[in-house]
């Protein structure tokens, strides 16, 4: 069983643009994998193949054992794949209010989950409490709320579904200290979980010191640890 | 990966090609559009056979948002052009053939019911809201709305696609049977004051002209251009990349081709129907 995330061979290009390169990559549940590297890289599109959000050209990508490409993202759920993305902008649903962000997907598998509605909305209103998101705020349209709720917003989202795995894409990007703060917090719960599997794309030296991760450079295509792929520039 | 070296135009240009490889790539290229266009269309269809009973009830209550936007919201601008065009068909028929109810009668039924109300009301449904979904699904892609979908274990087809879709279908046939009312009503409230026909020969030359194929007529093309109107709105919304300035060029794309898509099947149908089944009117 290939549990966590597993690259095997996996490869990504945009045309004549590799991103990623037959890659080999094993991150377990319970660890984290910080990702760098220059900007226009393709930190965002490595998260996006490995969440399965894009298929990769070459080679497979599996979580826990389940091709992360699969067909219906709502298969993936099924075989208890359960991924929280918190995107570079929140990738909130603009025509929902912040509380129904939250509920969707939780209403949406609400059979799977065995919850009711008000199973489900209370489960919604501890995971933005969890983020300190003003109540003023929960039925308030992604468009009215300022960026660091609206990523505040999106982790309570991806907190709400308990997952199991977990990416996210410049998660302090544009915050204040003190939402940073906050945001670091929930990330070092995630990463002192040991069944959740993390990747974060960042470039944050603070983040990086914050969690105490020995980061990966993405770079060529290639993931390498941040001092080797250094020295391998240098050379 | 982004070279390092110093940039060399010479390295962008671009070899000149053949004839015979530009007409090989239009042809993959056009390959691949209608099997992608087709796609969507079968795979939101057979996303509602997806499990998920919690899915297939939120699901349901997107549709009925949707018919609500379509179909509630379009009355008044059916009712308006259902008006003017039982007017306008009153005014030349009156001209051609004064104090003839039977026959207006019979030329409302050949024009309005069998033609008029599905096509102008597809058009109105694509006009009003094809648009509307285009643009809607075109900003959701921009903004990574459909891969945050995914990435919730959400199917964007079975979620975004399936309720705009049927939800257009509810919205065609409903404003269709809505039109055909109102345009028949103003044709003979305007042709009894205008020619002094009397209203039972306009019952005459209706109820005389409406053979019981007109129905499975009426009922093929409303479903056929909502799901026409529908299922392009969708493709072309969701054919958006990441940059906003796609999404207008694909909104109107996508009403330009329901249109034309609305108009070929109105006429493959009406053709292909009556060749099937005989002439529609029984001779005078």
């Amino acid at each position: 069983m290939k549990d966590g995330l597993w690259l095997e061979d996996a490869s990504f290009r945009y045309g004549d643009l590799w991103v990623l390169r037959e890659t080999e990559l094993h991150v377990p549940p319970g660890r984290t994998l910080i990702v760098t590297g220059d900007n226009g890289v393709g930190k965002s599109t490595l998260l996006y193949v490995c969440a399965g959000l894009l298929n990769a050209s070459a080679g497979h990508v599996w979580l826990d054992g389940h091709l992360a490409a699969a067909k219906k993202p709502s298969e993936l759920m099924r075989q208890g794949v359960r991924r929280g993305f918190l995107f570079g902008q929140g990738g909130l649903l603009s025509n929902l209010s912040a509380l129904a962000n939250v509920t969707l997907a939780l209403r949406y598998h609400a059979d799977l989950f065995g919850m009711d509605e008000e199973d489900l909305n209370l489960r919604a209103r501890e995971a933005l409490a969890q983020l300190r998101v003003a109540q003023t705020d929960f039925h308030a349209l992604p468009a009215h709320l300022s960026l660091g709720v609206r990523k505040r917003v999106a982790l309570a989202r991806a907190v709400a579904l308990n997952p199991n795995f977990v990416f996210l894409d410049d998660p302090d990007g544009g915050l204040d200290s003190s939402t940073r703060n906050l945001v670091y917090e929930r990330l070092e719960r995630f990463r002192d979980d040991s069944g959740i599997t993390v990747v974060i794309a960042t470039n944050s030296r603070q983040l990086i010191e914050r969690l105490a991760v020995e980061p990966m450079e993405l770079a060529h295509g290639h993931l390498l640890p941040e001092d080797q792929s250094r020295r391998s520039r240098m050379a | 990966m982004r070279s390092t070296l110093p940039y060399d135009p010479r390295s962008d240009a671009v070899r000149e090609a053949s004839w015979v490889e530009r007409i090989g790539r239009r042809a993959i290229s056009s390959l691949s559009e209608t099997w992608s266009l087709f796609g969507t269309l079968k795979d939101a269809i057979v996303s509602d056979f997806a499990p998920g009973v919690a899915a297939k009830r939120l699901v349901h209550g997107i549709m009925l948002t949707q018919v609500m936007f379509t179909g509630v919201q379009a009355l008044s601008l059916v009712s308006a052009i259902g008006v003017l065009i039982g007017a306008s068909i009153i005014i030349q028929t009156n001209m051609m053939m004064p104090a003839d109810g039977e026959l207006i009668g019979r030329v409302l039924v050949a024009v309005v019911l069998r033609e008029l109300a599905p096509l102008i009301t597809a058009i109105v449904v694509a006009g009003r809201s094809g648009t509307a979904i285009a643009t809607e699904l075109g900003n959701m892609k921009v903004n990574s709305e459909v891969l945050a979908l995914s990435s919730l274990g959400i199917d964007p087809l079975r979620y975004v696609v399936l309720p705009r879709m049927i939800g257009c279908v509810v919205s065609v046939v409903a404003l269709m049977i809505y039109f055909s009312i109102v345009s028949l009503s103003a044709a003979f409230a305007i042709g009894i004051l205008a020619s002094g026909a009397s209203l039972s020969s306009f019952q005459q030359g209706v109820s005389g002209s409406v053979m019981p194929h007109d129905l499975a007529l009426f009922f093929a093309k409303g479903l056929g251009l909502g799901t026409i109107v529908g299922w392009l709105s969708c493709h072309f919304g969701l054919q958006v990349n990441s940059s906003p300035t796609e999404v207008p060029q694909q909104a109107s794309r996508a009403v330009v081709m329901s249109l034309l898509g609305c108009v070929v099947y109105n006429t493959l149908l009406t053709a292909g129907f009556y060749w099937l089944v005989g002439p529609p009117m029984p001779a005078p």
